[in-house]
């Protein structure tokens, strides 16, 4: 084969083996991710930026090398695309952001982007988000929202909606994305994908342009567990680079995977993440939990509180990042960003400052938890994808804001920085949902072992748009 | 020793008027040239920013519980 189908996308696994073995070349692999986004994503919407020469350039180098007798890595001529706020060298680093396309191009990529091809795979492009990164919904006023394949009128998520549209659509086998709320595993929902939102600190954030330093996480978005788990240990490792990383060795987890979750301790949250939201979000954590043999439950105390005080940090750390710019071009925001900004800038340091010491509190009763169980499985989103431009969602029979409301069941847990893996599960005919599979800090193996299982039961699926 | 917060916090939820006097306040102070036409939304948030910073400050904490980020120096 020197194709691959363009009816039935491969994985990145797939693809790679492939090219390893020399049944597919990566020149051919790259061609046929980017037939696929100029066919498919004038309607989807999800890329902002197509670096066809860069790829093409680096595929043909990945085949002499090949053909040279070197060895390929283990990403080889896999095609990927990244969030617009990761650098691109020869971009400027957009992030949503009508303002930062009058920035200088990025004069080298991403720390993350670096690591992916330096394991061979292939950068094709940049992918439509939220303004900054501020919103769960996809939308963007200066791009277009990005589009749900599984129904273009519908949300893709955010803020990393490129991110699942381009994976639920079968353009590209991996992207990556940033989580700071959600917007790995909101996306991961809405679109039917995977979706691995690291420990806090795991991965380098060098090279990304940033939303809230203490929150902001960075990840990789796939259409199999397996294809999480070699992007994953493709990225791990120190970086002096970001200030933020916590210090620790990589951890790979190939070899792993397959491991299974029989001997796992895991537990259904309940409490908060057991109401809230539509009877379908809870219907697919049972499910989870019932083919993961799983049937006692946990209370992660004072989740309500945790997610309040997420909002707060969030509020004011971003109203701080972008105070210079609100001062002098606030009329180029998105509206609908600019106004939850500026309100940023009127809260008192001293809410920050109990919320930061709410944090610690909390994390400390988070993590007792984990001595009794290894692996919590709650709900990804309180609803599935509302329509584009859609205000409200209802809740518990609660008509609340849909922007701020789409991550009531995930900041409480990118709040304390703990691992998740995003696991989309079909419940009846509707549009896709998924499961937060949350670990202990540093156990993103046992997440992902996690999802792998539920992968391999037939529960956790990928949906590719037809 | 633990001194036990005012519950419910007295000023919070805020009520529209508070919430439009802590924009006009303010935004003069940091110096944003908000249009007229974005007042109403940005109270709207400085109210639901004040909801949720209510959950946090009604919760009581220890004085001896650190902010959760630590600076490596």
């Amino acid at each position: 084969m020197r194709t691959s189908d363009l009816s039935a996308p491969m994985t990145a696994a797939g693809i790679a083996a492939a090219v390893a073995a020399g049944r597919l070349t990566a020149t051919a692999a790259v061609e046929t991710a980017l037939a696929q986004i100029a066919a498919l994503d004038p309607a989807v919407n999800a890329f902002t930026d197509v670096t066809a020469a860069r790829a093409r350039a680096r595929a043909a180098a990945i085949d002499a090398r090949l053909a040279a007798g070197e060895t390929p890595g283990p990403l080889a001529g896999v095609p990927f695309a990244v969030k617009n706020l990761f650098d691109v060298e020869g971009l400027p680093t957009r992030a949503g952001a009508k303002i930062n396309r009058e920035r200088a191009p990025a004069e080298r990529d991403g720390a993350l982007v670096r690591r992916l091809e330096a394991a061979g795979a292939v950068l094709v492009g940049a992918l439509n988000m939220g303004e900054y990164a501020y919103d769960f919904t996809g939308e963007n006023a200066h791009d277009g929202p990005s589009r749900n394949p599984h129904d273009r009128e519908r949300m893709s998520g955010g803020s990393s909606g490129g991110s699942g549209a381009a994976l639920a659509a079968g353009m590209v086998p991996l992207t990556l994305g940033s989580d700071t709320n959600g917007s790995i595993r909101v996306p991961s929902a809405f679109c039917g994908t995977f979706g691995l939102k690291p420990t806090f600190g795991r991965l380098s954030r060098a090279g990304s342009y940033p939303f809230v330093a203490s929150f902001d996480h960075l990840g990789p978005l796939a259409r199999s567990v397996v294809d999480l788990g070699l992007a994953y240990d493709a990225m791990q490792g120190e970086d002096p680079d970001d200030p933020w990383q916590t210090p620790r060795p990589a951890e790979p987890v190939a070899g792993t995977l397959a491991r299974g979750a029989a001997s796992l301790r895991i537990a259904v949250a309940g409490g908060y993440f057991a109401r809230g939201g539509e009877p379908d979000c809870f219907a697919a954590v049972r499910l989870a939990a019932e083919a993961l043999g799983a049937t006692r439950s946990v209370e992660i105390p004072e989740a309500a509180r945790a997610r309040a005080a997420a909002y707060v940090i969030t509020a004011s750390e971003a109203a701080g990042l972008h105070l210079d710019r609100l001062r002098v071009r606030p009329a180029d925001y998105d509206p609908a960003v600019r106004d939850r900004l500026i309100a940023g800038t009127t809260i008192p340091a001293a809410w920050v400052h109990r919320a930061q010491r709410f944090r610690r509190w909390y994390r400390e009763r988070v993590l007792a938890l984990f001595d009794e169980v290894d692996v919590i499985l709650a709900p990804c989103t309180p609803c599935r994808a509302p329509r584009i431009g859609q205000a409200t969602i209802e809740l518990d029979g609660v008509t609340v804001p849909a922007r701020p409301n789409i991550g009531v069941f995930t900041q409480p847990i990118s709040f304390i920085g703990l691992p998740v893996a995003a696991v989309p599960v079909r419940v009846g005919e509707g549009l896709p949902l998924a499961v937060q599979v949350i670990a202990a800090p540093w156990r993103e193996d046992l997440a992902l072992r996690v999802a792998a299982s539920l992968e391999a039961a037939g529960v956790g699926a990928a949906q590719v748009a037809g | 020793m633990t001194i036990p917060p005012p519950s419910p916090t007295p000023a919070l939820p805020l009520d529209d008027a508070t919430a439009g006097a802590v924009v006009d306040a303010m935004i003069p102070l940091v110096g944003i040239p908000m249009a007229p036409e974005w007042r109403e939304t940005v109270i709207a948030n400085v109210k639901a920013t004040a909801a949720a910073a209510r959950l946090v400050l009604d919760f009581p904490l220890d004085d001896a519980v650190e902010p959760a980020p630590v600076f490596r120096a």
